[in-house]
């Protein structure tokens, strides 16, 4: 599989409508997105071949008139250019009530850069038949492991994307692709019902689907583990978190509080406490699309701005947040890469792409030993920021009670995790010496412009409230 | 180029059915930090899905997939002979798809009244218009004029298309002190009403200046505990998934029909009915995805699951009529009258992280950013807290108020009462 051949046949296009644009607006980009995603589906009673849910196919123009910034989304570009210019810039005229609101911001940078991108994909190895039979292979493999399973639902999700970036000075394309292989146990014992899921994922269909037989076990152990899981008693404990949960935490505490869009809103506390001490100084944070490698490793962003590396967290001091183009010009910053946009369709925002906490000294043994009574905390189930106020709210799949240094076979489920971001990351003791990061996540802003993300890290050992 | 990729739908070989689903969808929008607008969209774009059905050995399959702009006859033929291909290998049960109706509807709306770019700045102007009080702000605000074009045809004669409007404000109302606070609102609607708009924002600009001066409670709370509205939304939207036709057939359904979900109730019954529309909702339909007309259905009565409900193809495997796939939730009111309620101590959730429930693990609970304990005589702000309870005992021991409320897609009590919830 290569670059869109649609996205190939737009370049001319494209370049003469940002030549056209240029007469009214000092600043023009074209992004162009071709994304294709295959959901292949099976449960116990049916099957499914659908289009997954990040196809799209169109472009989104970006234009700055000396003040403010304009878009435009459409489903092609192509035909009459000067006559879509037109439409282009009447679509985006301001009402005169409101013009004089306006934001006045300077240019963005256009710096001169023509390149290509590309990465490793196998998808065309496998055909819907073969692809269809492995899902079928799963969940059978699923049930045949308890007759206390009603269903198993086996999804593999793999997709392509193509981006075009066009601007006066700048050409910029890349082709990657992503799968995840998802199974789900839905179990019933002693009249309660639970699910449980596995999940892996790689560029590679091959690495991805290799994986998957080796966590069916695990999932059905932990569908038996989870019927029997109580409520926790609400209180504060000693906790150790596994990957997906530090990644959780990284993610809701200095992920959304570092996106410098909220800067410029002063919705971020983060803004007034670059350089200070936000976490235990053992605490160190990156995020980027070329920080580690997983879903969000994009090669450029929706701003044509390269992939980035950035450290958050260094040593406990706040050091930087992530930014989309307009929020940067708008602090005076570079971007950072991190500019998404759920599709063409959407504006662009200060997003998250690979989250973590970096490795530290510990073994995950006597992190667990150091713990009188607690909890050890698994899976994400969902997070909350806020981050204006600091306060956190992840929700683990389950906890495993800790006594006298040792994991029991107590389950709870649901656990909640909530409380203040800096009381959450000083108390911060330990850190494992291992990482892991979670590629299957998505991740919306507020409650909506949902985007693929990562996170992970090491286990972490924490004091904080459980309900 | 629906009607291109339905001709050549037509003359394809092998097709035992077809059905294409196409969405129009025009927008306004404007974006702003604090009062400046920082950026302006538009968008005009066109979704257009096909699904191909293929009969074979007794079976059915389908497969569906995009078409784009840009796709002449040739990619259109050969992307119906891939999803052929696939379907042909999709062996699922037999259902048939609805036919012979078609008609035209469009939304009971005032915004067909209004240019849309005029209307954005209306709602912006009405909105900035609850941006007034001493110490408050409204830190960005993004508004969204939508104009949807939805349309579903198939080979047995559906040919149905609504227009529909729908917009969004989502604004961060912020109160600025020796700290800030903030609170996030997101307020959907299908009708201008200027002063409704202006009324929400500034209920939200006082309760944000209630949760800069809320503090943790000095000792615990012991009292029940109030949700309004949007929080009992979600609590009983937790609660139809498992009476759709879907959900039963596919045996991920907690409960079914003849269940009685508030087992040893002390409470008020929940009586709970699906439905097509309710006024000022933008999930509120005519139609669903298959064309099938919206028919209203209770499925829960006096707590028990009474009927199903849902889309065409799993009704059929289960040998029941289809109601569509229903967007919105219709609460039957309770007996909690407001003084009732005020004759005892109780702690009102008014903003939430996110309600937590879990049907499955019998949980309730979450982060409470702003509530209101109310001690017997006054309200309270409080912040700094979080709820955690059982769902059976919390279902089984609710009280709905008598006083019903539009918030969205639900219509029902504007406040429900819950016991044996602990507030940590």
């Amino acid at each position: 599989m290569n670059f869109s051949e649609f996205l190939n046949s737009r370049r001319d296009a494209c370049r003469a409508l940002v030549s056209e644009l240029g007469k009214n607006f000092a600043y023009v980009t074209v992004l162009g997105s071709d994304v294709k995603s295959t959901a292949i589906r099976v449960n116990r009673n049916t099957s499914d071949i659908g289009e997954g849910g990040a196809a799209e196919c169109g472009f989104v123009v970006k234009m700055h008139n000396g003040r403010a910034f304009f878009e435009y989304s459409l489903d092609d570009i192509t035909g009459d250019i000067p006559a879509l210019a037109k439409r282009i810039v009447d679509s985006v005229k301001v009402e005169d009530s409101i013009i004089d609101k306006e934001i006045s911001v300077k240019l963005p940078a256009d710096e001169s850069m023509v390149r290509s991108f590309s990465r490793e994909c196998d998808f065309d190895n496998y055909s819907d038949e073969e692809l269809l039979k492995k899902c079928t292979e799963i969940r059978d493999a699923i049930l045949s492991k308890s007759d206390k399973l009603l269903n198993a639902m086996v999804a593999i999700m793999p997709f392509t994307v193509s981006k075009l970036f066009i601007s006066k000075n700048r050409e910029l394309d890349q082709f990657y692709s992503w799968v995840n292989v998802m199974a789900v146990g839905v179990y019933r014992d002693s009249g309660k019902m639970v699910m449980a899921r596995e999940g892996t994922y790689s560029n590679l269909m091959s690495e991805a689907l290799a994986e998957m037989p080796s966590h069916l076990d695990r999932l059905v152990e932990k569908c038996e583990k989870l019927a029997n899981a109580k409520p926790i008693v609400p209180g504060v404990y000693d906790v150790i978190t596994d990957p997906s949960i530090s990644g959780l935490i990284a993610h809701e505490a200095f992920g959304h509080g570092v996106e410098m869009d909220q800067f410029v809103k002063d919705r971020a506390l983060a803004k007034h406490y670059v350089g200070d001490y936000v976490a235990s100084p053992i605490c160190n944070m990156h995020d980027g699309a070329a920080a580690t490698f997983s879903t969000a490793s994009y090669f450029f962003d929706d701003d044509g701005v390269l992939a980035h590396d950035t450290q958050i967290i260094k040593d406990g001091i706040l050091v930087a947040g992530i930014s989309d183009l307009v929020s940067a010009t708008e602090l005076g910053t570079e971007p950072t890469g991190n500019g998404r946009r759920q599709s063409y369709k959407r504006k662009a925002y200060s997003r998250m792409t690979n989250t973590f906490f970096s490795p530290g000294k510990d073994k995950l043994e006597d992190m667990i030993a150091s713990i009188k009574h607690g909890y050890m905390l698994f899976e994400t189930n969902n997070g909350m920021e806020d981050p204006k106020n600091w306060q956190i709210q992840c929700t683990a799949e389950y906890g495993i009670e800790i006594i006298d240094g040792k994991l029991t076979d107590n389950y709870v489920s649901p656990v909640v995790m909530s409380g203040s971001v800096p009381e959450l990351l000083k108390s911060i003791s330990m850190v494992s010496d291992d990482f892991k990061i979670i590629g299957a996540g998505s991740c919306g802003k507020g409650y909506k412009e949902w985007v693929r993300v990562s996170d992970g890290g090491p286990a972490l050992k924490v004091r904080v409230k459980l309900a | 180029m629906m009607n291109r990729v339905i001709n050549i739908l037509k003359s394809t070989s092998g097709i035992s059915d077809w059905k294409v689903n196409s969405t129009k969808t025009e927008s306004t929008e404007l974006f702003f930090v604090h009062k400046s607008l920082e950026t302006v969209r538009s968008t005009d774009t066109t979704d257009l899905k096909v699904t191909v059905y293929v009969a074979h050995d007794g079976a059915l399959g389908e497969a569906s997939f995009s078409v784009y702009s840009s796709y002449n006859d040739e990619k259109i033929a050969e992307e119906i002979e891939k999803a052929k291909k696939k379907a042909g290998i999709i062996a699922n049960q037999s259902y048939s798809l609805p036919e012979n109706e078609s008609g035209e509807y469009a939304a009971n709306s005032n915004f067909a009244d209004y240019d849309p770019r005029k209307l954005a700045s209306l709602i912006a102007e009405a909105v900035f218009e609850a941006d007034c009080t001493e110490g408050g702000s409204l830190n960005a605000t993004e508004i969204f004029v939508y104009r949807d074009t939805v349309t579903v045809k198939n080979s047995r004669g559906i040919d149905k298309t609504q227009i529909k409007y729908r917009a969004m404000v989502e604004t961060i109302p912020t109160f600025n002190g020796e700290e800030s606070v903030e609170l996030y609102e997101q307020y959907n609607f299908t009708e201008f009403d200027r002063e409704a708009i202006t009324a929400e924002i500034s209920k939200r600009m006082r309760e944000v200046r209630d949760r800069y001066e809320a503090k943790p409670p000095v000792e615990k709370l012991v009292c029940p505990v109030v949700l309004d509205a949007p929080e009992l939304e979600q609590l009983v939207g937790n609660y139809i998934g498992s009476l759709n036709f879907s959900s039963v057939y596919q045996h991920s359904n907690a409960f079914s029909v003849g269940d009685d979900i508030q087992k040893d109730a002390k409470g008020d019954r929940l009586t709970l009915s699906m439905r097509g529309r309710i006024i000022g909702s933008v999930r509120s339909s005519a139609f669903d995805g298959d064309g099938v007309t919206l028919v209203d259905r209770e499925i829960i009565k006096d707590g028990v699951g009474v009927a199903l409900w849902g889309g065409t193809r799993f009704a059929q495997y289960l040998g029941e009529a289809p109601t569509g796939n229903l967007g919105c939730i219709s609460l039957a009111c309770g007996t909690l009258t407001d003084e009732e309620k005020r004759k005892a101590p109780y702690f009102r959730c008014a903003s939430m992280s996110g309600l937590q429930v879990d049907i499955y693990n019998d949980y309730i609970g979450g982060e409470v950013r702003l509530g209101y304990y109310f001690d017997g005589e006054r309200e309270i702000p409080v912040t700094g807290i979080s709820i955690s309870g059982k769902l059976s005992t919390a279902i089984a021991n609710m009280r709905l108020s008598n006083e019903a409320t539009t918030y969205e897609d639900y219509n029902g009590p504007k406040c429900a009462l819950l016991n044996g919830i602990e507030i940590v």
